[in-house]
């Protein structure tokens, strides 16, 4: 069994003017897990992330990690174990260089400059924009941007990192470029959550799906059985994942028979896989 | 005395006539841009100017050394006072940003020009008086009064322009060649105090946020014709400075989280890389100030 790492108790968030975003929410989170958070816009995802780095302070609930019980003492250690890469680049990148934009996390971690400094190399070159070290962050695409504002969390070092909407507003090629990215971290063991609204991405990458709805988690599953529950999918407006529709329309055609185990395809070769079978 | 005044002459004229084509190449450049892509927002010259300074092939010298340079070179221009050190400071400087910086001769030009205009303007109202009798060595009547001048305040006019052109370009090459990130490390490190530090980074970063926000927003105002006369175009202005103050006080809000989230404890400090001095590049321009120094004795 995997290490707990995070465990949020009850908590309740009220924006200022006076609409509750959270309404209890708990969830239990263990090390090197990958998963999706979903839900509908404004449902309670985002301030879910803020509250559990340390940013936002929930109105009522208990957040631990790594078995401490997180209070306004040590609410800095939540900030640094735990990384977001905001939705908008834009609203994340501070400063007027690459370079110093990637060390901004590091030098307020107050670590020593020679450590910084390897740290800033180390992200430029996982996410590949050394080239642009000196750039200035306006004169970025929207892709480098992005991949900047990775780096940013990628040289603090975080033992969680949290994506919020990563695969919006990027082209195809980014997004690999991305899906890439999160591979490599969850081959480090980094503890992966990752808001996102794109089904059939959620479905091939997750293990474990938590689904928000008006400031409540209403499913916590894996994502075959999320994305089998009609009731859960109807009340947070989702929809399934094509393959998972191909695969079920191929069971009930008869052209596939429920395999013994039940393994659904999650990708297309899986799928591929399964139909080669039958002709073999 | 009377060379200086032709070689000043002369300098004038070649700035007008500089001037002029200037204007004639930005006209014909800008009609061209709207030909070509339409609604292309331009985000005026000292952006340019901003991005001359990134392209810059002497970026890579010591940002220290660029900017002490240049202020000791505005420093000597105003001290010496010497028309021939201020035309040398001149040509060095254009030497400097257009053959080692490799910026384009004209772009280089135009990006003088900017304070060309407030220089001359200046300059004339420093050289011509106004009286109600004919008086000077030079006079006009204009009807009511005379504006007129001596031989001696039109020298001395002269002179100092061509003493403010030096500073400028000695100015304008550490501008051309810095990228305002590395500017602003200078005065950190040179103990400017840290809110006005911190400040000039967030404005350098915001400036191109908010353009970039005016800018769609302007887009997205001229698709829906709110420009097609001057009533609408006034309303549509006003809606627009209102929504970007709305913009940037969330956009400031949606900052301060990602700050906060990245463990920001109220103090800015940036990571900034160590730029080695080259020796030789201290040595010649050490030995460039002493030869200007002592230039004005050499001469008489």
């Amino acid at each position: 069994m995997a290490k707990k790492i995070l465990q949020v108790e009850d908590m309740h968030y009220v924006y200022g003017n006076g609409k509750p975003a959270l309404e209890g929410v708990n969830v239990e989170i263990f090390q090197g897990e990958k998963i999706a958070v979903m839900g509908s816009n404004g449902s309670g995802k985002s301030t879910f992330f803020l509250n559990i780095n340390g940013v936002l302070l929930p109105e009522q609930g208990k957040i631990i990690y790594s078995g401490i019980t997180v209070d306004k003492k040590n609410i800095k250690e939540l900030r640094k174990n735990i990384g977001i890469v905001f939705q908008d680049a834009d609203n994340q990148i501070i400063a007027s260089t690459v370079m110093a934009e990637v060390g901004f996390g590091p030098m307020n971690l107050k670590l020593p400059k020679a450590e910084v400094h390897k740290r800033v190399e180390e992200a430029m070159e996982y996410m590949n924009i050394t080239e642009f070290r000196d750039r200035p962050p306006h004169y970025l695409s929207g892709g480098e941007k992005k991949r900047v504002s990775i780096a940013d969390i990628i040289a603090m070092k975080p033992e969680i990192i949290i994506f919020d909407e990563p695969t919006a507003a990027l082209d195809p090629l980014n997004a690999t470029m991305l899906e890439g990215v999160l591979k490599s971290l969850e081959a480090e063991g980094k503890t992966i959550l990752l808001s996102t609204h794109d089904v059939d991405f959620a479905y091939r990458w997750a293990e474990r799906i938590l689904v928000f709805c008006h400031g409540k988690i209403i499913a916590d599953g894996t994502p075959v059985d999320i994305f089998n529950n009609r009731e859960v999918l109807k009340q947070a407006n989702l929809k399934q994942p094509a393959m998972l529709e191909i695969y079920e329309l191929l069971l009930e055609k008869n052209i596939l028979n429920g395999n013994a185990n039940k393994t659904y395809p999650r990708h297309v070769k899986d799928l591929r896989k399964l139909l080669e079978g039958l002709n073999s | 005395m009377v060379k200086n005044v032709i070689l000043s002459v002369i300098f004038l004229v070649a700035l007008i006539l500089i001037l002029l084509k200037e204007r004639k190449y930005c006209l014909r450049k800008c009609r061209a841009n709207n030909h070509q892509h339409g609604a292309s927002h331009k985000h005026g010259e000292w952006i340019s100017i901003d991005f001359y300074s990134y392209a810059s092939q002497i970026r890579g010298w010591n940002p220290v050394f660029k900017v002490s340079f240049a202020v000791a070179l505005v420093i000597l221009c105003i001290v010496l006072d010497n028309p021939y050190v201020s035309l040398i400071v001149i040509i060095a400087m254009a030497y400097l940003t257009i053959v080692r910086g490799g910026l384009a001769a004209r772009e280089y030009l135009s990006v003088l020009m900017i304070p060309a205009a407030f220089i001359i303007i200046s300059i004339f109202t420093i050289v011509i008086d106004i009286s109600k009798e004919p008086a000077g060595h030079f006079n006009l009547h204009m009807g009511f009064f005379y504006i007129f001048t001596f031989k001696a305040k039109l020298e001395q006019g002269l002179l100092l322009m061509l003493k403010v052109f030096a500073a400028v370009s000695a100015l304008q090459m550490m501008t051309l060649s810095t990228p305002s990130s590395e500017i602003i490390y200078v005065l950190r490190r040179s103990h400017i105090p840290k809110l006005i530090v911190e400040l000039m980074n967030m404005i350098y970063r915001f400036i191109f946020i908010l353009l970039d926000v005016s800018a769609k927003m302007k887009n997205s105002a001229l698709s829906r014709h709110g420009y097609c006369d001057l009533k609408t175009s006034w309303h549509t202005f006003g809606r627009i400075a209102g929504n970007m103050l709305v913009i940037s006080l969330k956009k400031a809000n949606a900052y301060y989280d990602a700050m906060e989230a990245r463990c920001y404890d109220g103090e800015l400090v940036f990571f900034e890389e160590y730029k080695k001095i080259d020796k030789k590049l201290v040595i010649s321009s050490v030995g460039f100030l002493i030869f200007l120094s002592i230039f004005p004795w050499i001469t008489i």
